[in-house]
C-alpha cells in the first residue's frame, strides 16, 4: 500500500471524524449568522442578523462583560501562577504537597466549584458566619452574584490556575540548571537571570496559558449562570438564551457564537503579542 | 592574572562527605587538572571555586583575597560547562556577548571582543545562528568563547570535551591549551580522562573519595605513583607484592630488581612499556594483540598475569615462553593502601 | 534577619494551611448541607446544622431523577471512552510512530475541539441535528463526547506509541513472530498503561461534561451535571444540589487518582523526573 494512502486511512477515523464534525459545526455557525439554515423562515443570505445584534444593547454588554472577565481572569491566573512556579522550582520540605494542592481544583468540575463557592460566600455561608462570629462584621453581607463579577473571576482563577501552573512549571523545569549557572557565572544576579534567561525561555508557555485561560473564560457559561451578577450576560449565556425555547432565534445565537470565536481569536493574538513585547522590553531594560 | 588557593576545604551533603581537607594552590597562568573517577569530588571542588557551592569548612582565595562567601556573579571566574549550557534563546553572537554586557563593558569593546573570539574559534559565519543549529564541536567553541569574553582571570573547565568524538576531542584539546598560553589565564580543568590530564596539564591533582591522593607534574604522576589506586587509575600497571632482599623482589616471573635496600613486605609497580625483551624474567604468552605502534602482550606464570607493551615490529606467538627485563629505575615502591593519605 | 529556608517553611506552611482549608471547608459545607435533616432547617445563627440525617439522600434517590441521570451518565461514559480509543488509536499510531508531511499541522488540528468554546460547539452541533432530524439524544451526546474528548486520548496514546521500542519490534520480526505476535510482544506492553489512561480520561471528562448534555439533552435527557445545574440555576435547592455535587465529584476524584498513577507508568519520563 502506498504510504500516503496508508496515512490517510489511519487518520480518517480519528482526525478525520473530529475535523468533519468541527468544520461542519463552524460552517453551521457562520452560515446561520448570515441567515442560512433559518429554522423560522426562508434561508436567505443576509447581514440582517448581524445588524440586528449590533443594535442590541444586551449583545454589546455581553461582549464587554465576557471580554472583561476573560482578560482579568487570564492575567490574574498567570500572575499568581508564575511566582508560585518560580518559588517551587527547587523542591523543599512541603513543596510537593503544595503543588498537589495547587493542582487540585483541576479535578473539580466547574459546576461543583461554583456550588462550593456559593456555599462559602452566601448570606448564611461560612465567610459571613465566621466574620460575624469573630466580630469583624455585625451582620451578614451580601456577596453572592456581586455586580463586579468578583465571584466569577475568583472561580475562573481558582479553576484555571492549575493549567497555568502545569504549563509554566513544565517550561521552568525545562531550563537546565547549568544554563542558569552559566548566566550567574557570567555575572547575572537573581533579577538579571530572571529577565534575561527565565522569562525569555518561558514566553511560549506564558502565551499558551494566557490564551487557553482567555478562551476558557470568554466562553464561560456555568460560572456566569450560577455565580455571576443576575443583570449581566456572558456571550455564552446570551447565546443559549437566544437559541433556547423562549426565543428559538438560532441565527441570532449564531451571530453571538461567531462573535465569541472572534473575541477568542483576537484576545489570543493580543495576549501573545503583549507577552512577546513585554519580554523583549524586560530583556533590554 | 590571579592565583588560586584552596585551604582545607570540606564539603558535606547531609551525612555524605564529598570533599575532606582539600588544599591546593595554583600559581597564575598555570593549567592544572583535577582528575579522578566519577564521584571523587572533582566537580564539587570546581563548583566551590566557581561559587555555586559553599564549602562547609575551609576557604577559597583568588589572588590572595578570600572569596568563600562571594556569589558566583561577583567572582573573577568563568566556567565552561560539560553540557555547554548555552542560552538556547540567544544566537551565537548574543551568547558570547552575554558576559561583557552583564559586566557593563563598553559597547565597542564588547563588539570587538566578540568578533575577535568568534573569528579565533572559526565561528564568524555562524554568529546569527541559534545554538541548536550548531554541531557539538561548534557549540563547545561557543561555550569557550562565551567564557573567555569576560576576560576572566580563572577559567574553569568541567569535562568540556566529554561530549565530543575522539578526533574532535584531540583538536579542541590542543586549541584550548594554545588559547590558554596565548591569553595567559589560569585554568582549572576537571576530567576523568587520564590521557587528557597528562597531555594538557602543568600539574595534575588526582582525587579519590573526596581527597587529593597525589599531585604533581604529569610525568611524575605517571612514572612515580604513590599508591595502588594512582598506579591503576593512570594507565596500565603491573603490581607485585612480597619482600625485597638485596635489591630484588622474587616474583613468579623471576627476580625483579628494585632500587631499594631490604624491606619486609612491600608492593612494587612498573608500566607495561618499561619492559624490554631479553632479561632475567620470563613468562608464557597468553595473548598478544597487535596495536600498530606497539604489541600488547599478556604473560602468565603460576596463575599470575602481567602486561607488556613492546615495539610493534616484534612478533610473538601464544604459548611461547618469553624472557624480558625491567630497568631498575622504572620499578617504584608504592603504598598498598587506598586511604588516600599519600599526599602528606 | 530571618534565614531564607526558615522564611520558606513559614510561607509554605501558611499557604498549605490556607489551601487545605480552602478545599476542606467548602466540601465539608457541601457534605453538611446534603445531610441537613429536611424536618429542621439550618439558618442564620447556627454555625452547624441542628440535626443531621441521610433523609435527604433517601428522598433524592427515591423521588428525584437522580437515578435516571446517573444511569444516563454512566451508560454514556464507558461507551464514549471505548469508541474514542478505538477511533483515536490509528491517528495516535500515525502521530507517534510515523513521519509524514503536514504532521505538525495535523497534530494542531486535532486540538480544535479543545480550543473551540464548548457552548458554541454544543449549540451548532444541536443545529445540525435539528436539520438532520436526528432525535436520539443518547447517541447525539455520545458522538459529541467522542469527538470532544478524542484529542486527549490521542495525545496520551501517541506518547505511548512513540515509546514502543523499534529494536524490540525488529527483534520480534527477526525471530519470526506473526503480526499479532509482534503486537503482543512489542506494542502491547508499551501501550497498555496509555490505553487505560486514555480510556479513563475520556470517561471522567464525559461524566463531567455539561455544555452538550445541557444544550442537546435538556429537558428530557438528564445527566448528573445537568441535574446539578437544575438545582443551581432555575430554582436553587441547596441540599439537593449538595447531594448531586457529591455524587458527581467523589467517583471522579477516585478515578483521577487512578489516572494519575497510570499516567506515571504511561510516561516513564515523568517518574524519573528527568527532563
Amino acid at each position: 500500500m502506498p504510504n500516503g494512502l496508508r496515512i490517510i486511512l489511519l487518520l480518517t477515523p480519528g482526525l478525520g471524524l473530529v475535523m468533519t464534525l468541527m468544520i461542519w459545526v463552524l460552517y453551521r455557525a457562520f452560515a446561520q449568522s448570515f441567515g442560512l439554515y433559518n429554522f423560522n423562515g426562508d434561508d436567505l443570505l443576509t447581514l440582517s442578523h448581524w445588524q440586528g445584534m449590533f443594535q442590541n444593547r444586551r449583545y454589546w454588554n455581553a461582549l464587554e462583560w465576557s471580554g472583561y472577565i476573560a482578560v482579568v481572569s487570564a492575567t490574574l491566573a498567570v500572575a499568581v501562577a508564575y511566582p508560585l512556579v518560580i518559588w517551587l522550582r527547587r523542591p523543599f520540605k512541603g513543596s510537593f504537597l503544595l503543588s498537589a494542592l495547587i493542582k487540585a481544583p483541576y479535578f473539580v468540575p466547574g459546576l461543583v466549584a461554583a456550588f462550593l463557592l456559593i456555599n462559602v460566600i452566601s448570606y448564611h455561608g461560612f465567610v459571613n458566619e465566621f466574620l460575624i462570629w469573630i466580630g469583624v462584621w455585625d451582620q451578614p453581607v451580601r456577596m453572592q452574584n456581586d455586580k463586579n463579577g468578583y465571584a466569577i473571576i475568583g472561580l475562573q482563577v481558582w479553576k484555571q490556575l492549575p493549567l497555568a501552573f502545569l504549563l509554566l512549571s513544565g517550561a521552568v523545569a525545562a531550563i537546565p540548571d547549568n544554563v542558569l549557572h552559566a548566566a550567574q557565572d557570567l555575572g547575572a544576579g537573581t533579577w538579571d537571570r530572571f529577565r534575561k534567561v527565565v522569562l525569555p525561555m518561558t514566553v511560549t508557555a506564558m502565551q499558551a496559558s494566557l490564551i487557553l485561560i482567555f478562551i476558557g473564560a470568554a466562553g464561560d457559561f456555568t460560572f456566569q449562570a450560577v455565580a455571576g451578577p443576575t443583570r449581566e450576560n456572558s456571550l455564552a449565556t446570551l447565546m443559549v438564551t437566544y437559541q433556547g425555547a423562549s426565543y428559538s432565534d438560532w441565527n441570532g445565537a449564531a451571530v453571538i457564537g461567531v462573535t465569541l470565536m472572534v473575541l477568542s481569536l483576537l484576545g489570543s493574538i493580543v495576549f501573545a503579542a503583549l507577552v512577546q513585547i513585554v519580554a523583549k522590553l524586560m530583556e533590554r531594560v | 592574572m590571579p592565583d588560586l588557593d584552596i585551604r582545607n576545604v570540606e564539603m558535606r551533603f547531609g551525612g555524605f562527605c564529598a570533599l575532606s581537607d582539600v588544599s591546593l594552590s595554583v600559581s597564575s597562568g598555570k593549567f592544572i587538572t583535577l582528575l579522578g573517577p566519577s564521584g571523587c569530588g572533582k566537580t564539587t571542588l570546581l563548583n566551590i571555586i566557581a561559587g555555586f557551592l559553599h564549602p562547609t569548612q575551609g576557604s577559597v582565595l583568588i589572588n590572595g583575597k578570600g572569596v568563600t562567601s562571594l556569589r558566583p556573579e561577583n567572582r573573577d571566574t568563568a566556567m565552561c560547562f560539560q553540557s555547554y549550557a548555552l542560552f538556547p534563546h540567544l544566537n551565537v553572537h548574543d551568547n558570547v556577548a552575554f558576559g561583557p554586557r552583564q559586566k557593563r563593558v563598553a559597547r565597542a569593546e564588547t563588539q570587538s571582543r566578540v568578533s575577535t573570539l568568534l573569528s579565533q574559534m572559526g565561528l564568524d559565519l555562524h554568529s546569527t545562528k541559534l545554538p541548536n543549529a550548531l554541531s557539538g564541536g561548534q557549540q563547545q567553541r561557543v561555550a569557550l568563547a562565551r567564557a573567555l569574553a569576560v576576560e576572566p582571570g580563572l577559567v574553569l573547565f568541567d569535562e568540556p570535551l566529554s561530549n565530543l568524538d575522539a578526533k574532535l576531542r584531540d583538536q579542541v584539546r590542543s586549541e584550548i591549551r594554545s588559547l590558554q598560553r596565548e591569553l595567559g589565564f589560569t585554568a582549572v580543568y576537571v576530567t576523568h580522562d587520564q590521557a587528557e590530564a597528562l597531555a594538557m596539564s602543568d600539574e595534575v591533582f588526582l582525587l579519590n573519595g573526596g581527597r587529593i591522593v597525589q599531585s604533581g607534574k604529569p610525568r611524575d604522576i605517571y612514572f612515580k605513583p604513590k599508591t595502588r589506586f594512582v598506579a591503576d587509575f593512570i594507565g596500565a600497571a603491573n603490581l607485585h607484592s612480597g619482600p625485597i632482599n638485596s635489591g630484588a623482589m622474587t616474583t613468579p616471573f623471576g627476580p625483579l630488581s628494585v632500587d631499594s635496600p631490604n624491606l619486609s613486605m612491600s608492593t612494587v609497580c612498573w608500566r607495561p612499556e618499561s619492559a624490554a625483551l631479553g632479561g632475567p624474567l620470563s613468562g608464557v604468552v597468553s595473548s598478544a594483540a597487535f596495536q600498530g605502534s606497539y604489541l600488547d602482550v599478556f604473560l602468565t606464570k603460576d596463575g599470575e598475569t602481567i602486561r607488556l607493551q613492546i615495539s610493534g615490529d616484534q612478533h610473538l606467538e601464544v604459548g611461547q615462553t618469553v624472557s624480558f627485563g625491567v630497568p631498575r629505575d622504572r620499578v617504584v615502591i608504592i603504598e598498598d593502601t587506598d586511604t588516600g593519605q599519600a599526599n602528606a | 534577619m530571618m534565614s531564607l529556608p526558615r522564611l520558606n517553611t513559614i510561607l509554605a506552611t501558611c499557604l498549605i494551611t490556607t489551601l487545605v482549608l480552602w478545599i476542606v471547608i467548602p466540601f465539608a459545607m457541601a457534605l453538611m448541607w446534603s445531610m441537613v435533616d429536611p424536618g429542621t432547617s439550618w439558618s442564620y445563627p447556627d454555625i452547624l446544622p441542628p440535626a443531621l440525617s441521610f433523609e435527604r439522600w433517601r428522598i433524592m434517590w427515591e423521588t428525584s431523577s437522580l437515578k435516571t441521570a446517573m444511569f444516563n451518565s454512566y451508560s454514556l461514559a464507558p461507551v464514549a471512552g471505548m469508541i474514542a480509543i478505538i477511533l483515536g488509536a490509528p491517528t495516535a499510531y500515525a502521530f507517534g510512530r510515523l513521519t509524514f508531511p503536514g504532521k505538525g499541522i495535523a497534530q494542531i488540528l486535532m486540538l480544535t475541539p479543545i480550543v473551540l468554546p464548548g457552548f458554541v460547539t454544543a449549540v451548532f452541533f444541536a443545529s445540525i441535528l435539528v436539520s438532520l432530524g436526528f432525535h436520539s439524544r443518547y447517541f447525539a451526546i455520545l458522538l459529541g463526547h467522542v469527538v470532544l474528548f478524542m484529542p486527549y486520548a490521542v495525545r496520551i496514546l501517541s506518547v505511548s506509541f512513540s515509546q514502543v521500542n523499534n529494536e524490540v519490534v525488529n527483534a520480534a520480526r527477526d525471530l519470526g513472530a506473526s503480526p499479532f505476535g509482534v503486537f503482543r510482544a512489542a506494542y502491547w506492553p508499551a501501550i497498555k498503561p496509555g490505553l487505560f489512561a486514555a480510556y479513563l480520561i475520556v470517561f471522567i471528562l464525559s461524566i463531567e461534561e455539561f455544555a452538550l448534555a445541557f444544550v442537546i439533552g435538556s429537558p428530557t435527557f438528564t445527566t448528573v451535571p445537568t441535574i446539578l445545574y437544575s438545582y443551581l440555576g432555575y430554582d436553587f435547592i441547596r441540599p439537593n444540589a449538595a447531594v448531586v455535587a457529591i455524587v458527581l465529584v467523589v467517583p471522579n476524584v477516585l478515578l483521577l487518582i487512578v489516572l494519575e498513577r497510570l499516567m506515571q507508568s504511561a510516561n516513564p519520563a515523568n517518574v524519573s523526573g528527568k527532563g
